[in-house]
């Protein structure tokens, strides 16, 4: 909404400067977005909220200066000195009274249409609008002076003598104002003559009754539309007007009939035409409101008690009425231009606004403890967040708007996707069931830009089609990947990763949250090698990752080899201990043993050490794999595993004799179990 | 003579040795080659007894004058050595770079919503979580926004169907707090949430938020004011100024937006506040009586404030980023600026 200073001035004796009259309203709600130079004219361009269709005017926007800024109002003359009569007859039907409540009517005859005098149409330039001619620039002057929309047909253009306002019928057309063929449809509301639609009501006139030059009689109209049904046309027609814009936020009902009065001597004196007779069809401005506003309870919810006169002064300059008072309670009477007040509380925050937010003070001072503040869960993947970044990853996040191919890429590895309605692009059609399209989207951004050493996790949301209550599912996941040398310094050279750098973030976060990972070798889609993860105990399948296949790199054109792992958190958000329990510090030193362990390839080291674990009973307290040799100094597809063992019990140190024989059952096992030999 | 003879040999050797000597157990291996309990020195001085009278008392002063000698020399060679660096010696050149341990980095938007978040949980806010697949009633019609209204102008939303949304603003879980627990709340909710906007430097259809929300008996305008001044001030710095101005949201009245004064300009008026001095982070108000009619608080009796801010707007100011697809990006060489 865009106004001129001195078009406000006009009002409201404002001594304000445009630049403080700007501050001022800002400060009261209207905000000024910048104020330009017009010729010699300010223009303030205002952002107006949508439950203030009463600023979309001049009249709208004085009055709030006037409240800010203390000063009177000063209307224009909106009365016709006396009615006048007569003119040629035209009649009026409302056919759909719940999209029109009300609609006038004024004829003016013998208008010369010529350019308009600079006194209306200086005002519209300066705002950017287009001067057309002596009437229409006057409706154009009034809509910004009023905010009442109008429009003026051609009333010889008018067939049948009479105006009908009524739904549309499908597939009727009418070419609009700007030339455009308009194609109509059941609820629109359009005004029609006696044979066709004249006018899309509240967003634009037809070509057909269009305000020329050669007009001699003219039917000015000014009505109430619906503002839903005009919101819906002009939406539905991609067709947006200054009166749209203003009948769907809601006009002023009181202002039908002063503005046409205005508009007509307006017309008359610029046109010589003579005001004739006038048509009223539809329902009255309804009766104002009372609200019942609570001085003192305004107040308390402010936080800054209120003088009775500051009040009532506000008010009356915002245009509400006092009716009366008891006690602290006032009766305020609320104009029709202001719809948007209908309770108490609106009425604390207009006294509020004028009053200055700034004016109130502000306190700490009712602050409630609370011992839970963060939930467990939160917890959980702030720690999962804080372990990652200490192992050298960084965290990324990606869209999870995700596109067909992409969902169905990895269609094997994630549940049945959400897709959205009304989706921006085939890109951003669906909700991503899974994380691993973003991350290999995020590796290809970096190698592309020659970012070759990553290390990246994510931690979000994947979403599915639902079950039971819940129509959609949302899952904390997490999915890490690593690419090329993390490891690279002068001492040790660069050393790529391996999948078992993967594995070891995964131990690390498990871990840590006192949860045991189990690792099984499957096949899994899309990967070279994989393991499914498990937590230790439970047989519900948490994760999957591995070697990211050569088919899938492709997709993503990466040629470095990438390890993923993806996790869904549900269970571990479950099972996670955030708390340390102490356990004494062993007061006997456990003995260390070495067994080298030689067999085929086919031996799966999870499984030795299971075995291990196993059959230590409550001696064994460590095993570590030290070494792993494949190579000339034993037979081809063998490996030897070197593991460390720790013997020990918290209550005493163990005899030599002792580890000797736990160390040899503990071979012995091994050697019934599995077909190996010692080295 | 030849003894006197060997002994200045062994002298000459000795002081070679000990010149060369770079480490303290090649001197301890000198020590045991020309002083221990088998050199050869002990041997002369046992060879004494040997010899005629005169050489005798030449040769044994001369052995033990060598012997006092080679034994200071020793001495002095090892705290020299004990003193100098070890392996290499002076040649450890220690402008060589360190081996920095990898440490990653934690996404520029989490680092900025923990920090929002730190702040309120200090002050005894709950961070509460909720769904972002949700319905129309908790996303719209429970905050005051009718279905077809202009105001809803503001709030375009994905669809997913005929009744759920990807929730516009995470206003949506102060909804489920206040079904879900009677009041005292003070709670404030963190999340992602959707736009239909298309992508380019300053829109994203996928965005983060962070609302707050506090309902009591005799909850106050000032309280709001207080709350989000200790915010600000937090946030962006102790000599932050704060204003409020008048707006409209459905849910909230009185409803403002607040300002603080340019962190770049100090409010003196540069690009980046658009020469006014001010910049906008938040959205606030009390909350609407038709929100407590919805989760069936009653309004004579409750009042309360809720606010609200985007976490990208802020990491942005914060940080100086002039386009939104670089959080999205994640190119390392942007993650790992924020340390």
């Amino acid at each position: 909404m865009k106004v001129t200073y001195s078009w406000l001035k006009k009002y409201v004796d404002i001594k304000a400067t445009p630049e403080e009259l700007a501050e001022g309203l800002t400060l009261a709600g209207s905000e000024v977005e910048s104020i330009e130079d017009a010729g010699k004219e300010k223009v303030l361009s205002f952002e107006i909220t949508t439950n203030r269709p009463d600023c979309l005017n001049v009249i709208g926007l004085a009055r709030e200066a006037s409240a800010v800024f203390d000063e009177d109002l000063r209307l224009p003359e909106m009365t016709l000195p006396e009615a006048a009569e007569g003119g040629p007859a035209v009649g009026c039907t409302i056919k759909s009274k719940k999209l029109c409540s009300r609609y006038t009517a004024r004829v003016i005859t013998g208008v010369t249409v010529k350019s308009s005098s600079a006194a209306i149409k200086d005002p519209l330039i300066a705002l950017g609008m287009r001067d057309v001619n002596n009437v229409v620039d006057v409706t154009n002057y009034c809509l910004m002076e009023t905010g009442q929309p109008m429009h003026a047909f051609d009333l010889d253009k008018i067939k049948g003598g009479k105006i009908v306002v009524r739904e549309a019928v499908k597939g009727e057309k009418i070419i609009t104002i700007d030339g455009e063929e308009r194609e109509l449809d059941k609820g629109m509301l359009v005004i029609a003559d006696s044979d066709r639609p004249i006018a899309v009501a509240g967003v634009m006139g037809g070509q057909n009754t269009e305000v020329t030059e050669g007009t001699k009689n003219i039917l000015l109209e000014s009505a109430y539309f619906d503002p839903l049904s005009v919101r819906r046309t002009a939406r539905k027609l991609g067709l947006s007007s200054d009166s749209s814009y203003r009948f769907e936020r809601g006009v002023d009902k009181g202002m039908v009939v002063p503005a046409s009065d205005r508009a007509a001597m307006l017309i008359a004196k610029e046109t010589g035409g003579s005001i004739c007779g006038f048509l009223d069809e539809g329902e009255a401005a309804p009766s104002e409101t009372e609200i019942t506003f609570d001085i003192t309870r305004a107040g308390e919810v402010l936080g800054v008690p209120l003088e009775r006169d500051k009040v009532e002064k506000i008010l009356t300059r915002l245009g509400l009425k006092i009716l009366g008072e008891d006690g602290s309670a006032l009766t305020v009477q609320v104009p029709s231009f202001r719809e948007d007040l209908s309770r108490s509380i609106d009425l604390v925050e207009e006294v509020a606004r004028i009053y200055g937010y700034d004016n109130i003070p502000a306190r700490v001072n009712k602050l409630i403890p609370q011992i839970e503040r963060k939930k467990r869960a939160r917890l959980v993947l702030e720690k999962i967040r804080q372990l990652l970044v200490g192992a050298g990853l960084n965290e990324i996040m990606t869209y999870n708007l995700i596109g067909e191919a992409a969902v169905e890429r990895f269609r094997a590895l994630s549940a049945e996707p959400v897709e959205l309605k009304n989706y921006l692009s085939e890109e951003l059609r669906y909700l991503t069931p899974q994380l691993l399209h973003g991350m290999l989207k995020s590796i290809s951004w970096n190698l592309n830009r020659k970012n070759r050493d990553l290390g990246l996790f994510e931690i979000g949301k994947t979403y599915s089609k639902g079950s039971g209550k819940r129509r959609y599912a949302e899952c904390d996941t997490v999915c890490i990947a690593l690419t090329g040398a993390l490891r690279k310094n002068w001492v040790e050279g660069a050393r790529e990763v391996n999948i078992f750098d993967l594995r070891g973030a995964m131990d690390l976060v498990l871990r840590r949250l006192h949860l045991e990972p189990v690792f099984e070798p499957r096949l899994v889609e899309g990967f070279s090698v994989a393991a499914i993860m498990k937590l230790w105990g439970s047989t519900q399948k948490i994760g999957f990752g591995g070697e990211i296949s050569k088919k899938i790199l492709k997709d993503y054109d990466i040629e470095h080899p990438v390890y993923l792992c993806q996790l869904n958190l549900d269970e571990v958000l479950e099972s996670a201990v955030l708390e340390n329990h102490y356990r004494p510090i062993p007061k006997f030193p456990f003995s260390s043993r070495d067994v080298s362990i030689l067999c085929e390839e086919t031996v799966i080291a999870g499984e030795l050490y299971e075995a291990m674990a196993a059959t230590g009973e409550d001696l064994v307290q460590d095993i570590e794999l030290v070494d792993v040799y494949r190579g000339e100094k034993i037979p081809s597809a063998k490996v030897s595993y070197a593991y460390s063992i720790k013997y020990g019990l918290p209550t005493r140190t163990l005899t030599d004799e002792e580890v000797g024989l736990a160390h040899d059952k503990l071979k012995n096992t091994l050697q019934k179990k599995f077909d190996i030999s010692f080295r | 003579m030849k003894t006197l003879e060997r002994l200045l040999q062994i002298e000459e050797e000795f002081g070679k040795e000990v010149e060369a000597c770079a480490d303290l157990s090649r001197l301890e291996d000198i020590r045991v080659k020309y002083l221990g309990r088998k050199c050869e020195l002990t041997a002369i001085l046992r060879g004494l007894a040997g010899l005629p009278v005169e050489e005798k008392k030449e040769v044994g002063k001369k052995a033990n004058i060598l012997k006092n000698g080679m034994n200071t020399e020793v001495q002095e060679t090892r705290e020299r050595l004990e003193r100098a660096p070890a392996e290499g010696g002076a040649t450890v050149d220690v402008t060589m770079p360190g081996l920095m341990p990898r440490v990653g980095t934690l996404h520029p938007l989490t680092q900025v919503m923990d920090r929002i978040n730190e702040i309120f949980v200090s002050l005894g806010f709950r961070i509460e979580d909720g769904p972002e697949i949700e319905t129309e009633f908790y996303n719209f019609e429970a905050l005051n926004i009718p279905l077809d209204h202009p105001s809803r102008d503001a709030f375009d939303t994905f669809y997913v169907d005929d009744e759920h949304v990807l929730r516009s603003h995470t206003s949506n879980v102060q909804i489920h707090v206040m079904q879900e627990q009677a009041p005292p709340v003070q709670a404030i909710m963190p999340g992602r949430v959707y736009r239909p906007d298309a992508v380019d430097a300053t829109h994203s259809f996928m965005f983060h938020q962070v609302e707050g929300l506090m309902v009591d008996k005799g909850i106050e305008f000032s309280d709001l004011k207080g709350v989000l001044s200790v915010f600000c001030r937090s946030m962006f710095g102790e000599d932050i100024k704060m204003r409020l101005r008048p707006h409209f949201f459905p849910f909230t009245e009185p409803s403002a937006e607040v300002d603080i004064s340019c962190i770049m300009c100090k409010g003196k008026g540069c690009r980046v506040c658009s020469g006014n001095g001010w910049l906008e982070i938040l959205g606030a108000g009390m909350v609407d009586p038709k929100v407590f009619d919805a989760v069936k608080y009653d309004p004579e009796k409750y009042t309360g404030f809720a606010f609200g801010m985007g976490v990208e707007r802020i990491a942005m100011l914060l940080y100086g980023i002039e386009d939104i697809r670089l959080f999205y990006e994640n190119d390392i060489r942007f993650l790992e600026q924020f340390k």
